[in-house]
């Protein structure tokens, strides 16, 4: 990704400062890899510096509310195994320090990357827009369920 | 993705991820992605294509083991269901 432009950082201050209400905390999970070297599948991590670089712009868009922790999955695969991280990297986005469960696994560019703006915004202003009759439904699940969705840039 | 996301925030039982598929081949391969978006209920159920919000959370739902009253819109322009 290289350097984020400026305009890019000031344009996600200002509409964070008027989005964003309550707090919200970024978890990353990483592991020291190479952005430059193709590696085997598993070994390295291409995207990981740049999957850091994305979770500081929305910290530093807003350090007041944004919260960012960073788990090196390599020194601490406990905390990745208990927070249910699969890979690296992961931002995960929630309102405390705990683990968010709306994750991102790689690099959220191109249509990723705005829903990852509104997954911020949603969690601070816990604003999820659900129609009464969704809440109803939502409320049978007595498990826990993961809803993947796969996604491409373009 | 946004509607997943928006289900996370809503009920404290749901987990949504987003993966990237080009950077996770295996995973997609696994999990047969053709096209996206491509959403995989408890790594079982599937259907690829934008739902509107009560098919989606119908589908996630039935994915989920939870019957419900309706199913997903069966003539969706891009949808299709597999378990």
């Amino acid at each position: 990704m290289g350097l984020i432009p400026e305009h890019v950082r000031a344009q996600l201050k200002a509409r964070f400062d008027l989005r964003l209400s309550g707090p919200v905390h970024l978890t990353l999970y990483t592991r020291p890899g190479s952005s430059r070297l193709i590696l085997p599948a598993g070994v390295g991590c291409a995207t990981c510096e740049d999957a850091r670089q994305m979770a500081e712009l929305l910290r530093d868009a807003a350090p007041e509310k944004v919260t960012l922790d960073v788990v090196d999955t390599s020194r601490d695969p406990d905390r990745a195994r208990a927070d249910r991280v699969d890979d690296v990297p992961t931002i995960a986005v929630g309102a405390n320090t705990e683990a968010g469960r709306i994750r991102f696994q790689g690099l959220p560019t191109g249509t990723e990357f705005p829903a990852l703006i509104d997954a911020v915004e949603r969690v601070s202003r816990t604003e999820h827009d659900l129609s009464a009759a969704s809440l109803v439904e939502l409320g049978k699940l007595t498990e826990p369920a993961e809803v993947m969705v796969f996604a491409t840039p373009t | 993705m946004s509607l997943a996301n928006r289900m996370a925030l809503a009920s404290p039982q749901i987990r949504a991820v987003c993966v990237e598929a080009n950077e996770f081949p295996r995973l997609s391969a696994e999990f047969r992605v053709r096209g996206v978006p491509h959403t995989v209920v408890n790594r079982m159920g599937a259907f690829v294509g934008a739902l509107p919000e009560r098919d989606f959370v119908a589908a996630v739902l039935e994915g989920a083991g939870i019957p419900v009253a309706d199913s997903p819109t069966p003539d969706g322009p891009t949808t299709e269901l597999s378990v």
